[in-house]
């Protein structure tokens, strides 16, 4: 239940068995099912979710209704809304999953309680952070200049199943791209191999 | 709109398992199921589709599994099962909310068999010491759920605790099932709300209650 958590705890910081075990106690461990929501707009983004199984997703929705997907989330990805996490305002995120998902949630509280009895674990958010950071200026940049190709490798780069786990729109829509056009770009970069 | 919350009621088959489970049946939860005798676990799921055909919930075959979907798990289950039930959740109850019911009588009702130092709520706390453990339930008989309003007042039903927010969110579930919740205290006050059923049971005995009976503060 926790072995991918530690696994990517390990990339960056070492734990003894002690804290490895003391780690468990501030997480709550949730399944979640294929269509269930983790955090609907309006609500104040409770927890930081780290995602052992299974595929999420977060989204804004706009005025006539149309979903716009702002991130994926799959095994040994976090997911949450880190400013409505942050500051204790309503998100303007929905999060829902797109398989049945195993995911360990960590509260505001027990994240402080966590970093107070296992002080290594600053270092490990603070690079977490700093990696968020990176990825969101470099989404900003990419969505700005790079193409919908460009996008689309660095995804399936990051996650080679995504593909065949997530729907042709969904994909799109991460894109920014129409689903045809995700389906002609595909064709391209299979033809290309 | 608020996300929403999934209860575990494990023990749904037994007398107030089944009972808090029909209760509620038109409340804002996700409901999911798991009691140990599996005919009188379909017909409290079928009772429940026929108040609300379309409530969300589920009779889910493996207590560990539901708990591990749950946001707030309901022990309904006698003090002396508590120690087994416990052990099959511990792992996936860690941060939650778990909801102590029983009351440690004896035998012959005429008192606990818990110690006077501690509770069946604080028993619990301590086969969970990562749990939110919060005492409910335990102040209202099983026959009450169907009738939460005796003589014209709403029971009042008793919530001790010692996390505010798992308070409020019991207080919220306790509501929703129909009873007037009152936050009592610290989960130690589970002592007295224990000790407080021993005397309701023992005076409906004597009395002839017919088990519909219940707690209530007047005031002004």
């Amino acid at each position: 239940m926790y072995e991918i958590l530690i696994e990517n705890i390990f990339k960056k910081i070492v734990l003894n068995n002690d804290e490895q075990q003391l780690l468990k106690t501030f997480f709550i461990p949730k399944k979640l099912r294929k269509k269930q929501c983790l955090l609907q707009e309006g609500d104040v983004s409770k927890y930081l979710a780290f995602v052992e199984k299974g595929i999420l997703r977060s989204y804004t929705v706009d005025e006539k209704g149309g979903e716009h997907i702002a991130e994926f989330a799959f095994e040994g990805w976090w997911i949450g809304d880190q400013f409505s996490f942050l500051t204790g305002e309503p998100s303007t995120y929905n999060i829902d999953a797109l398989e049945d998902c195993e995911l360990l949630l960590l509260t505001k509280q027990a994240e402080e309680q966590m970093l107070e009895k296992i002080p290594k674990m600053e270092r490990f958010f603070r690079l977490l952070l700093q990696n968020h950071l990176i990825a969101t200026q470099g989404r900003l940049v990419s969505s700005l200049s790079n193409s919908a190709e460009e996008k689309y490798k660095q995804l399936v780069n990051a996650c080679p199943t995504i593909p065949q786990r997530v729907p042709q729109h969904m994909l799109a829509s991460f894109l920014g791209i129409t689903p045809e056009t995700l389906s002609r770009l595909r064709k391209q970069i299979s033809q290309r191999k | 709109m608020a996300t929403i919350k999934t209860i575990a009621i494990i023990g749904a088959s037994g007398n107030m398992g089944s009972s808090i489970a029909i209760s509620l049946a038109k409340a804002p939860y996700r409901l999911l199921l798991f009691g140990k005798e599996e005919k009188k676990l379909r017909s409290v799921f079928k009772e429940i589709k026929l108040i609300n055909k379309l409530v969300n919930a589920e009779v889910i075959g493996c207590a560990a599994d539901a708990s591990w979907e749950a946001d707030i798990i309901i022990a309904a289950v006698p003090f002396a099962a508590e120690k087994e039930l416990a052990e099959k959740i511990k792992q996936v109850a860690t941060g939650k909310i778990v909801i102590s019911i029983s009351n440690p009588l004896n035998d012959t009702y005429t008192g606990l068999v818990t110690n006077a130092d501690t509770s069946a709520a604080e028993e619990l706390q301590n086969f969970l010491p990562h749990s939110k453990v919060i005492k409910a339930f335990n102040t209202t008989f099983a026959g009450d759920f169907s009738q939460p309003v005796i003589d014209g007042k709403t029971v009042d039903a008793f919530i001790a605790g010692n996390d505010e927010e798992a308070l409020q969110t019991v207080s919220d579930v306790v509501r929703a099932a129909g009873f007037n919740p009152i936050k009592a205290g610290a989960l130690a006050v589970s002592r007295t709300l224990e000790n407080m059923q021993a005397l309701l049971i023992q005076l409906s005995i004597k009395n002839n209650y017919n088990w519909v009976a219940g707690w209530k503060i007047l005031h002004n």
